[in-house]
């Protein structure tokens, strides 16, 4: 393996430059293309699963509208980390109200991630927008379109992105293996498919870590995603199903404050592992019932640890239960 | 800590007096007397040694035993001081060398001052007894000897006073023990934990034995916890009170007419649910209503409807108080250890997240996602392949911290590291 100075993350190397390389979402792609011939970019809303290419053609765009100075004119933020109102006000308006570099007559601000915003923070950057049309376009970016206030997606043009197809992804992760001399196995990729969900970001991923092992077959990729999706989620399960109560909640603050879990995601991985667990088909159902009840109080904005910690009580009571009868 | 084997309180207990910190006064004073004493001489039948907890009386006693080859013959607060148990366990061997050896022996009768009026009845006057008729040195130790039913005692006994360690003579101690254990330890930190033990070497060594165990490098951030922990002292009555509660009037009086606040309790009821109610059943239940409890004090603050706050604070007293079946259970309450955890991950927290600023601006991604989107899989790599490790921390720029938190040892970050610098060259 010739040494390089530095390794880009493969997400990073082989994110496609130009809207050509976009995998799939021929629409979309066909839709901007228009927009790039004619110079004129309305506000846009990106919306669909994870992994599925939106800030991608967010960027390819901006690459394609710009040139090679494209950076002078595009704003990147990112609402999950940049999301108060005050935010809003400050950087996207200075950015807004100054002329845009070259020919286009606009710059752009891209928003991602933009269904955490509160919806204050929505309100704030509804005004923005209709203020600075004229120097300023932004392209939205969400998972649920749901989560965007009526009055900006209103506003914007709606693209919803598909999540891929196996056959696009399969395509790409051979593509770039072959550029990065993997040796990767037919088992392999089979394996990065079924951990992948359709989204290509976690395919890459997946296939870069198991590489870092060598062949990439299946059992490289388990091992893989047995580190990704902690084991340990399994383990607190079955240390409150067995009775450990205090044990099982140890390991719940490891998962949240040493791993950086939030609550969600461990409810949501909680969700996934029920369906596996040896327990009579009719508990599952009801297990899920609970899950589902805690997942919804935290998305109101209850105390992670509370809930999940008496998430855990249920099922060490069921647990019990199981035992006895 | 599951045995005392492993406090450290034990493990680095002193074994000659040289090695006892601070009192030398008291402690010159009581080996004279207790030369004289074995020698004969017409000193006083005993000492009686007092002071504040934790300052090394009882500890001068056991040193003394072994520096004189004496047999120790104890009695403390935990067994029960009749006049007629003192007189079974210590009369006789007041009276006759050791069987094994013919060692001389040294009496101690540990923590006279908690010897209780009603169940040790004639407990004293036994002690004064024994005193008395004793062949050997007796010692007493007390906190306070100043109560009106020590008099006798103490017109019989050599008086020695203990004084509280100062914190300069504590901190170097403390200093010594993390030597040993391998902990780079800031003095800023050491002071903390010595001031708030107030000259109790106990408190003071179990203190940085919670805080530092398992740890290379004690930090000012680690303690910061410990004085959060002492203002919330009064916890523990209230907890007491709410989990003892008959009715559902007293469980909410207990924190109604507690001076601390109800968040901070709501922390407390979290962290001991699981000691107060072992059976899954109990436990279940409680946390069903601490659980909704958690969910009226979100809409309360949510709408700022602070009427609502009312029935939060039902399900976290009464709630969780009605669910026991027949009388309250005594129960060891402990310190909420969330806080704690968070205070001494801060650094952990703090890598992990300049890791994920990094991910988040090459990748354009949130911080957030890259938590769970890239972490995990970095994590596998640091910890498989080197190489690669090396190339990806170069175009993150990571810095050593970050690479041994991903690494998970610090073998294999020196290792990453070194590759890193090896290619500096060749290019």
């Amino acid at each position: 393996m010739p040494i390089d100075a530095t390794m880009m993350l493969w997400t990073e190397k082989y994110r496609p430059k130009t809207l050509d390389e976009v995998v799939n979402q021929k629409e979309v792609v066909e839709r901007v293309k228009q927009f790039v011939k004619t110079k004129n970019v309305p506000h846009m809303l990106f919306a669909g699963p994870p992994g599925t290419g939106k800030t991608t053609v967010a960027l390819a765009l901006s690459r394609e509208l710009y040139g090679e100075n494209w950076r002078q004119n595009v704003l990147e933020l990112n609402a999950s980390d940049e999301r108060g109102i005050q935010i809003v006000r400050e950087r996207v308006k200075d950015y807004a109200r100054t002329m845009p570099i070259g020919d286009v007559p606009f710059k752009i601000i891209i928003l991602d991630e933009a269904d955490n915003m509160t919806a204050d923070a929505q309100q704030a950057l509804r005004r923005t927008m209709e203020l600075y049309t004229r120097t300023c376009r932004f392209i939205l970016i969400a998972n649920y379109s749901s989560k965007i206030i009526e009055p900006i997606q209103s506003r914007c043009a709606i693209f919803r992105f598909q999540p891929l197809r196996d056959e696009d992804i399969a395509a790409r992760i051979r593509y770039i293996a072959e550029k990065e001399g993997v040796d990767l196995r037919e088992d392999g990729l089979k394996a990065i498919l079924y951990v992948a969900e359709g989204d290509l970001r976690r395919a890459i991923n997946s296939l870069q870590a198991a590489a870092a092992l060598g062949v990439v077959d299946e059992k490289a990729v388990f091992r893989v995603v047995g580190r990704a999706s902690p084991v340990e989620i399994r383990e607190m399960l079955q240390l409150a199903l067995s009775g450990n109560f205090i044990k099982a909640r140890e390991k719940l603050r490891e998962l949240m404050i040493a791993y950086g879990l939030s609550g969600v995601d461990i409810v949501r991985q909680i969700h996934r592992e029920v369906f596996a667990l040896k327990i009579p088909e009719e508990a599952k159902v009801k297990l899920a019932d609970r899950i589902g009840e805690i997942n919804f109080r935290m998305v109101e904005g209850a105390d992670e640890e509370v809930q999940l910690s008496a998430l855990l009580a249920y099922f060490a009571l069921f647990g019990e239960n199981l035992r006895g009868s | 800590m599951s045995t005392t084997a492993n406090l450290w309180i034990v493990k680095y207990k002193p074994r000659r007096f040289s090695e006892i910190i601070g009192n030398r006064t008291a402690i010159l004073e009581f080996r004279t007397w207790l030369e004289k004493r074995l020698k004969g001489a017409d000193v006083e039948k005993a000492a009686f040694l007092w002071g504040p907890p934790g300052v090394g009386k009882t500890l001068t006693v056991e040193v003394a035993a072994i520096e004189y080859n004496l047999e120790l013959i104890q009695m403390n607060a935990s067994d029960a001081r009749s006049r007629e148990r003192i007189r079974r366990v210590l009369g006789m061997a007041s009276q006759y060398l050791s069987l094994v050896g013919g060692r001389r022996k040294i009496i101690l009768v540990d923590e006279v001052d908690g010897m209780s009026g009603t169940e040790d009845r004639g407990g004293l006057a036994a002690v004064i007894e024994l005193i008395q008729q004793s062949r050997f040195p007796v010692v007493l130790t007390a906190n306070d000897p100043w109560d009106p039913r020590f008099r006798p005692l103490r017109e019989l006994c050599k008086m020695i006073r203990y004084d509280r360690i100062r914190v300069p003579t504590l901190v170097s101690y403390l200093r010594r023990i993390c030597i040993a254990e391998g902990i780079v330890a800031d003095d800023a930190a050491l002071r903390i934990i010595a001031q708030r033990s107030d000259g109790d070497v106990r408190s003071a060594v179990n203190d940085l034995q919670a805080i530092a165990q398992g740890k290379k490098r004690l930090m000012l951030s680690d303690v910061e916890w410990l004085a959060y922990r002492d203002r919330q002292y009064g916890a523990f009555d209230v907890l007491k009170n709410i989990f003892a509660a008959r009715t559902c009037r007293a469980a909410k009086a207990a924190l109604a007419s507690s001076l601390l606040d109800y968040n901070m309790i709501f922390q407390w009821i979290h962290e001991n649910l699981p000691l107060q109610y072992p059976s899954p059943e109990d436990l279940a239940e409680a946390y069903d209503a601490l659980s909704r409890a958690d969910v009226f004090l979100g809409r309360t603050k949510r709408t700022q409807a602070w009427a609502l706050l009312s029935y939060a604070l039902d399900l976290m007293t009464a709630g969780v108080s009605m669910v026991k079946k027949g009388k309250y259970k005594f129960t060891k309450y402990q310190f909420p250890q969330r806080i704690k955890i968070l205070s001494q991950t801060k650094d952990i927290r703090t890598t992990m997240n300049s890791i994920c600023s990094a991910i988040a601006e090459k990748c354009h991604i949130s911080t957030k996602g890259a938590v769970s989107e890239y972490l995990p899989y970095l994590r596998f790599i640091f910890r498989v392949n080197p190489e690669m490790a090396a190339g990806i921390a170069k175009w993150l720029k990571l810095d050593e911290n970050m690479i041994t938190f991903l690494a998970g040892s610090f073998d294999r970050a020196n290792e990453i590291i070194s590759l890193m610098r090896k290619r500096r060259k060749s290019t």
